[in-house]
């Protein structure tokens, strides 16, 4: 009786159904027929786009550009992750803001009104 | 080019007030051996928050931009008399960056980039 059983587990074993639908692979279908070396675009030439800010100068006393990086609601200065922009420019953009502060020219809590209908440059959602 | 930039926030005034109040200033500057290179009115408009000097609450105030050349060592008693002054809400000066023609700018791009260029052959 046991060995039955045993015997019945190897037909089991050895009578797996195959997947006919897949195709086996084959030397002739591992190669590309194209292009053996795939052509990647130069990488370098991504880095050299740049920041929104590149060849903009960055002040304290222009405001409205300040106030775009700046969250409506609290008036927090958005991260690098959010505005996307290069280490030279965030770093430049957060003096200038804290100067501004500092200054009387920029509001620290808040936003100002009138900028409040800007285009929004940074990539972050408002649940408005 | 400018060595100094003084951001100036004056009391909400009356026109002449204003204009007697920003004369006092530049000539107090040119007193003490600085030339006024340039004089600007960026107007009134209400502050971004409410500003208490001289024992009074301020919620509008005038903007003015003076850029100037002077010696380092007026500064201190310059800000001295201009904290004093009970027109002045906030005075500050500011260190004006020397800020390289653009022409300039490309060109110096260009040269080290050709040397970062060379730098990796």
């Amino acid at each position: 009786m046991l060995c039955v059983r045993g015997l019945q587990r190897l037909k089991a074993i050895f009578y797996l159904p195959r997947n006919t639908s897949h195709r086996s692979l084959t030397s002739a279908e591992v190669l590309p027929k194209d292009d053996a070396l795939l052509k990647v675009e130069n990488l370098s030439r991504e880095s050299k786009k740049g920041c929104m800010l590149c060849n903009v100068t960055v002040d304290f006393k222009n405001i409205q550009l300040l106030s775009q990086f700046v969250s409506p609601h609290t008036g927090r200065i958005y991260g690098r992750h959010i505005t996307g922009l290069c280490g030279k420019k965030q770093k430049e953009i957060s003096k200038a803001i804290k100067k501004a502060h500092s200054l009387g020219f920029m509001p620290v809590t808040h936003k100002y009104p009138e900028f409040m209908k800007d285009p929004r440059i940074c990539s972050i959602k408002h649940l408005d | 080019m400018p060595r100094y930039e003084l951001a100036l926030i004056l009391k909400a005034m009356q026109r002449p007030e204003t204009a007697a109040a920003v004369r006092r200033t530049v000539e107090t500057l040119m007193e003490r051996g600085a030339v006024v290179r340039n004089l600007e009115n960026m107007g009134e408009r209400l502050l971004p928050y409410k500003i208490t000097k001289h024992n009074e609450r301020h919620s509008r105030g005038t903007y003015f931009l003076v850029d100037f050349y002077c010696a380092p060592s007026i500064l201190d008693g310059l800000l001295n008399h201009l904290h004093r002054d009970v027109d002045v809400v906030r005075p500050t000066v500011l260190k004006k960056e020397e800020q390289e023609p653009k022409k300039n700018q490309q060109n110096r791009q260009r040269r080290d980039e050709k040397t970062r260029q060379e730098m990796k052959r």
